[in-house]
């Protein structure tokens, strides 16, 4: 089923407003450094206790990169020493024996995704080394049932690397394109010819990924529809499971790198909005089906599948197809999730190796979920991923009655159902295929957090758009 | 966990409260009693609370000095053997009496601890024993609590497959719940895997396993803690040979 959006750029601009990504609720600026290791070891060991313990999803930061992106706002360190990655990895092999002891080992990892930075800034010995710990220390799975992830710089992987990721065990890759236009890609430091990225990807199929993803970026300086719609045909033709379109976020007071990039290089506005109708046209009509946000995926793969079947989630990655995971985060800036306690490192890497040295988890920060906590989190989850939220059910499933608990935000959702964003009927909130686009601005009408601190938003967050 | 049940916070009226307003005293020792002799003993009845999590109400060898009625929360009793493992021996629930072990030889045989924030009633073991004697029916009371921990022990050390320990555990679990006025189907596990397998003389993961296998026969359905009993009558059939009690 190919769901379309209709494309209304007035209405979109209205709710250009900056805003979290919702990758987690609440989000991220919410933690507390008053949560530490003493928590993490009570979640966890609560965690192992359960009849039937979650299956756990490992995601591991490598921050290097060999040079900038001027658009990245990432957590990551630009090196071209080779010996940062190996000590960097001497200490994550002791964050991993921290971390192992505390799971039970009959607790399978059913996700794993390295993120970066650069993963593939590593050799392949050294993955390979990180393989191994990871899976001498915990219990990886070698069924199809494992989702396994990395993300990929084209530039640094040949069809020998290729094989090699395979040959750990990664089964899906996600591939950094952002824009095939030269152009674009010298105001933004990142020059990888088109030729070179298609061979990554028919390459990756070869070797046996399972599934391929590929980011684009909309609203980089220097971009045009023509160039960008090149970019997205290209792609297409390449035929990928997944394609993320991602706006680009110009805070380069947040993001250092960011001042490389020249202001009259930038995207005007509505150039970013016609990018923006473009590639939810053409990925449409080209029978990816959109998930949510910047999010599209091929019919038959399994974030459409999970769309259409309600167990669509949102996590710290995006969107995903598997609910019911204990999130274990290795590395500096990464965030954790076990139960009801999230969890984040270090976000420098002097902070996060300093912990190590001692023999202790590099906790920075983290936040307990309280019930309303959980009760907003799953009102924005069915939102984001199911595109309907059952006033009903979710009443029954909390002990409460959800206009009542909720009348002032059914109230603020009114003027978004008269730009038809929502539904609103007796008992259900329908996202329309508009609203999908801008969900970001009617979860966050249900974010309490972020209710409390007007403005803090324009501070902390991404446009929408 | 965090999500461990709240205590409710002990007011002056709840430590006042006698047997004969407790909503428990059906389950527990003043069950059949005359109202007059049920004003004797909660003359000897001590309330105490709250009892903390990780909190231990006595261990073995402590002099028996009081019998313990759960008021409110979870309990394990357990024992260490020689070798210093672990040997959960039950789980206490509201209404129950705790420490009856030890009345001979007058010492405590195992340990018992609280799985989250709890309260009980002390019971002066003389001063119990002494009103025994003039009320007939507070002995049988006490034999009937006796032989029900006799006939768990003995299910316990019976010929039983893992999913028939398993069910009957939920089922036992179920039946108390449902005899404190709660839901029978809704179960909110207090105690870890481990202490559960512990318990039935399984290993950790079998019992996540029969959950597991249960849950994709439909049988229950396991949200962390939180144990939805869905096929009653299935899961008494294979409880049924195994009820721990009641």
């Amino acid at each position: 089923m190919v769901v379309g959006v209709r494309f209304e750029a007035a209405v979109v601009r209205r709710y250009d407003v900056p805003g979290p990504r919702y990758t987690s609720y609440p989000t991220a600026p919410q933690f507390s450094e008053a949560v530490g290791e003493g928590d993490y070891l009570k979640a966890a060991r609560a965690s192992n206790d359960d009849p039937i313990p979650r299956p756990l999803s490992i995601y591991v930061h490598v921050p290097f990169c060999a040079a900038p992106c001027f658009y990245c706002g990432c957590t990551r360190i630009i090196t071209r020493d080779r010996t940062a990655g190996t000590r960097y990895l001497n200490r994550l092999q002791r964050e991993i024996e921290l971390q192992a002891r505390l799971f039970d080992r009959d607790r399978s990892v059913d996700q794993l995704h390295f993120g970066g930075g650069t993963p593939t800034f590593l050799s392949d010995a050294e993955l390979a080394d990180l393989m191994r710990f990871i899976d001498h220390s915990f219990s990886l799975r070698d069924d199809a049932l494992r989702e396994y992830s990395i993300e990929v710089d084209p530039r640094t992987v040949d069809d020998a690397r290729l094989a090699a990721i395979a040959g750990l065990g990664f089964n899906r890759i996600s591939l950094g394109v952002q824009d095939f236009d030269p152009d674009v890609q010298k105001a933004v430091n990142r020059i990888q010819p088109q030729e070179d990225v298609l061979a990554v990807m028919s390459g990756a199929r070869r070797h046996g990924f399972r599934s391929v993803s590929v980011d684009l970026i909309y609203g980089l300086p220097r971009q045009t529809e023509a160039g960008f719609a090149r970019t997205l045909e290209q792609v297409i033709a390449a035929r990928p499971d997944r394609v993320a379109a991602y706006s680009y976020a110009h805070l380069p007071q947040t993001f250092k790198a960011q001042t490389q990039i020249k202001t009259e290089d930038l995207c005007p506005p509505e150039v970013k909005l016609a990018l923006l109708g473009i590639t939810v046209e053409k990925l449409t009509a080209a029978g990816y089906v959109y998930i949510g946000m910047d999010h599209f995926a091929l019919p038959d793969d399994e974030l459409s599948i999970a769309l259409a079947d309600g167990s669509l989630q949102r996590n710290f990655q995006g969107y995903s197809t598997r609910a019911g995971l204990d999130l274990i985060g290795l590395g500096m800036s990464a965030i954790g999730q076990v139960g009801p306690l999230y969890i984040q490192n270090h976000r420098l890497l002097d902070d996060w190796a300093a912990a190590l040295d001692v023999g202790r988890l590099p906790i920075w920060r983290g936040l307990w979920l309280t019930r309303e906590d959980r009760i907003r989190r799953a009102v924005i989850r069915e939102l984001m991923c199911r595109g309907e939220l059952d006033l009903h059910k979710l009443g029954e499933r909390f002990g409460l009655d959800f206009s009542s608990h909720f009348a002032a935000e059914l109230e603020s959702l009114a003027p978004l159902a008269e730009d038809g964003l929502v539904e609103i009927e007796p008992g259900r909130i329908r996202v329309t295929p508009l609203g999908r686009l801008l969900v970001r601005a009617i979860a966050m009408r249900f974010d309490a957090h972020l209710n409390q601190e007007p403005g803090a938003g324009a501070r902390r967050f991404s446009r929408i758009v | 966990m965090s999500g461990t049940a709240t205590p409710s916070p002990l007011n002056l009226y709840q430590l006042r409260r006698s047997c004969s307003s407790c909503s428990l005293s059906e389950l527990c020792l003043p069950m059949g009693l005359a109202a007059g002799d049920i004003q004797r003993l909660e003359d000897l009845v001590a309330p105490r609370g709250p009892v903390n999590e990780g909190e231990h109400l006595f261990r073995i060898g402590d002099p028996l000095r009081v019998l313990y009625a759960v008021r409110g929360g979870y309990f394990k009793s357990y024992m260490v053997e020689a070798n210093g493992r672990e040997q959960v021996l039950g789980f206490h629930l509201p209404g129950e009496l705790i420490g009856l072990d030890a009345i001979w030889p007058e010492k405590h045989q195992c340990n018992a601890v609280a799985l989250n924030t709890a309260s009980v009633c002390e019971l002066p073991y003389g001063q119990l024993t002494d009103l025994g004697r003039q009320v007939p029916g507070l002995q049988h009371s006490m034999l009937r609590l006796l032989s029900k921990e006799l006939a768990i022990s003995h299910a316990l050390a019976g010929d039983f497959s893992a999913e028939d320990r398993v069910a009957g555990f939920l089922m036992s679990l179920s039946s108390r719940m449902k005899a404190r006025g709660h839901s029978e189907t809704q179960l909110t596990l207090a105690m870890s895997r481990r202490d559960i397998a512990n318990y039935l003389r399984l290993a950790t993961e079998t019992v996540s396993r029969v959950f597991s296998r249960f849950e994709e026969d439909g049988l229950v359905s396991v949200d962390r803690r939180e144990v939805l009993l869905r096929d009653v009558e299935r899961l008494n059939k294979l409880g049924h040979c195994f009820s721990a009690g009641g």
